[in-house]
């Protein structure tokens, strides 16, 4: 069996002040393999970026283990040399040209400076090269964060809202140029994005936290297979309903009923109500996508706390 | 380490600032040069003898006592609080911190700042020599006898390890400054408080020493400016810099003795910017 690429173990982190301290993420376990892009989801302050701080080496933590390529990263932290990262929606130095910029990183890297102009071309900054990073736009900002975090040719790649700030023609880009990473090039991407759409498109597995706690993980396939059903509009609908429940969950909802059985199941759901009599007028198969998975499994937590 | 090296280089050569607190010198010195050749081709000159070639070899020399002079130390600050809370600044530690030890970024930022200093005090002794037998020259001034390339190589030699303790000193206070506030305006307000506070207290100990003499005594030989003036003395003149305060015993350190204690200090300085910075989350 292959190692993980990413691990952390039990992580967390408080941050001391003088009136106690903030626990900004708790327990967090998690595993990444070779190859996977995998989506690290959560509200505003949630722990997303402290967690990806903590795992670029920024932030030391309060508690558990990060393991990268297998060594603990606490023990070898030149093993972050193997990760590439866009933090913060790639800060530069606005002085320089965002050549120069990639420059100075591939010299910090000990990096040669060959590959520039190729991850230029790439993330189409090619025109605008020799431009100040000063005058780029946010969006420009964005693609030159991920030639950065590109440039040493990293095993891992942890990018931190890779879209933000990209258009729509751009958001696409970046979204064929990740499945390109780990698709083509073998290399495996960890992304933390609010744009829930974005990430059901290029994410293999996610993790949700909330409150600095990990409160699901799951491949994008089984977090919305659990979410699957049939929307039943049939008559008498209370009928329909105990005819249902002796072999599925249902959801009253209004004058319909989300019957939790898959597409395939659809045919039987059928042979069932006709056999006991019943009117169907609609059966529609509905599946709710990852922001509506999100947003309840999110407010449902928030009410539970 | 040396890779570090390259991107602080890379980064910090062509800046604004670096223009206005480091090249400055150089370059401030050959315009001010052409300029009083220019003034002296223009107004008629009285004959006048050839100085002495001592004399003449110091002038080569003037630049050294930029750096070890509260505004040159001003400059100095000014220069290393824009090298080491820039990155705060511009959000960049972000960018580097992943990829190399914090311990190599800090050193590169140190050698980066004395390196590109002493450079342009070097750079600006040479042009000084050469500024100054131009000017001889093209004014019809005598050069005088005796002037050898050792001599004007050993006043440079001089100037440049008299300038070398506050130098780094400067360096070492503001580079701590600038790594906990986080902040370049807060690392010069520190580190231009730290010189000047420092040089005062060298005016101002006779004074002192009237109301709190044994601390004013024993604070006169802990802080750094009083060695900075003796291993200047030990290096000019032989002897070690006498400080007499009224009613105490005088005070005059050997020069190995000055050099420890600064040493100390810039050490003591510069492992807490180290340890600090290794410490330090960066949000």
């Amino acid at each position: 069996m292959t190692l993980p690429v990413l691990e952390l173990v039990d992580l967390g982190k408080v941050y001391r002040g003088r009136k106690g301290g903030v626990q900004a993420v708790k327990d967090v376990s998690i595993s990444v393999g070779a190859g996977e892009v995998y989506g690290f989801l959560g509200p505003n302050g949630a722990g997303k970026s402290t967690t990806i701080r903590m795992l670029l080496g920024l932030i030391s933590p309060s508690a558990g283990e990060i393991h990268l390529f297998g060594e603990p990263l606490r023990n070898n932290p030149a093993v972050l040399r193997r990760v590439g990262s866009l933090v913060d929606g790639g800060a530069f130095y606005p002085f320089l040209s965002g050549r120069k910029n990639l420059e100075v990183l591939a010299r910090t890297h000990g990096a040669g400076a060959d590959r520039i102009d190729a991850l230029l071309e790439q993330v189409g900054l090619s025109d605008s090269a020799k431009r100040r990073v000063k005058g780029y736009s946010t969006g420009m900002r964005q693609r030159l964060g991920v030639a950065a975090a590109l440039l040493g040719d990293p095993d891992l790649v942890i990018l931190d809202e890779p879209v933000n700030g990209l258009d729509a023609a751009g958001i696409q880009e970046m979204r064929l140029l990740i499945r390109s990473l780990a698709a083509d090039h073998g290399k495996t991407v960890f992304l933390s994005s609010h744009l829930l759409h974005e990430v059901q498109q290029v994410c293999d597995r996610i993790a949700i936290i909330s409150r600095g706690e990990v409160i699901r993980e799951a491949t994008i396939r089984d977090l919305l297979a659990a979410d699957e059903g049939l929307r039943l509009q049939a008559a008498p609908l209370e009928l329909a309903r105990s005819v249902i429940e002796e072999r599925w969950a249902v959801e009253p909802d209004g004058d319909t009923i989300l019957v939790r059985a898959t597409q395939d199941e659809a045919p039987e759901v059928v042979r069932r109500l006709v056999g006991a009599g019943i009117d169907i007028f609609g059966l529609t198969p509905e599946r709710r996508n990852l922001e509506e998975v999100f947003l309840s499994i999110t407010q449902e937590e928030a009410a539970d706390a | 380490m040396l890779e570090a090296f390259a991107a602080e280089t890379l980064k910090f050569r062509r800046h604004r600032a670096t223009w206005f607190l480091v090249w400055i010198y150089p370059i401030g010195f050959l315009l001010l040069s052409v300029l009083l050749i220019c003034v002296g081709l223009i107004q008629a000159r009285p004959e006048t003898a050839a100085p002495a070639a001592s004399k003449w070899i110091e002038s080569t020399a003037a630049i050294w006592y930029v750096p070890p002079h509260m505004f040159g130390r001003y400059l100095i600050a000014a220069f290393a609080a824009f090298v080491f809370a820039g990155e705060y600044g511009w959000n960049t530690w972000k960018l580097v911190v992943p990829h190399r030890s914090r311990s190599a970024l800090i050193a590169a930022k140190f050698a980066m700042t004395f390196l590109f200093l002493y450079g342009a005090f070097l750079l600006t002794g040479l042009l000084t020599l050469l500024m100054g037998w131009i000017g001889d020259v093209v004014l019809g001034s005598p050069i005088p006898e005796g002037i050898t390339a050792a001599a004007l190589a050993k006043a440079q030699y001089l100037g440049a390890v008299a300038a070398l303790a506050p130098v780094l000193v400067t360096i070492a206070y503001t580079s701590l400054a600038a790594v906990l506030t986080r902040s370049t305006i807060a690392a010069l307000v520190i580190g231009l408080v730290a010189v000047t506070a420092e040089q005062a207290f060298l005016g101002l100990a006779p004074i002192l020493s009237i109301y709190a003499p044994r601390l004013v005594w024993g604070l006169y030989q802990l802080l750094p400016g009083y060695h900075f003036d003796n291993l200047s003395s030990w290096l000019g003149q032989g002897s070690a810099s006498q400080t007499r305060l009224p009613e105490l015993e005088p005070i005059a350190w050997s020069w190995p003795a000055s050099l420890a204690l600064v040493g100390a200090w810039v050490v003591g300085v510069a492992g807490l910017t180290f340890v600090s910075f290794k410490r330090q989350d960066i949000n």
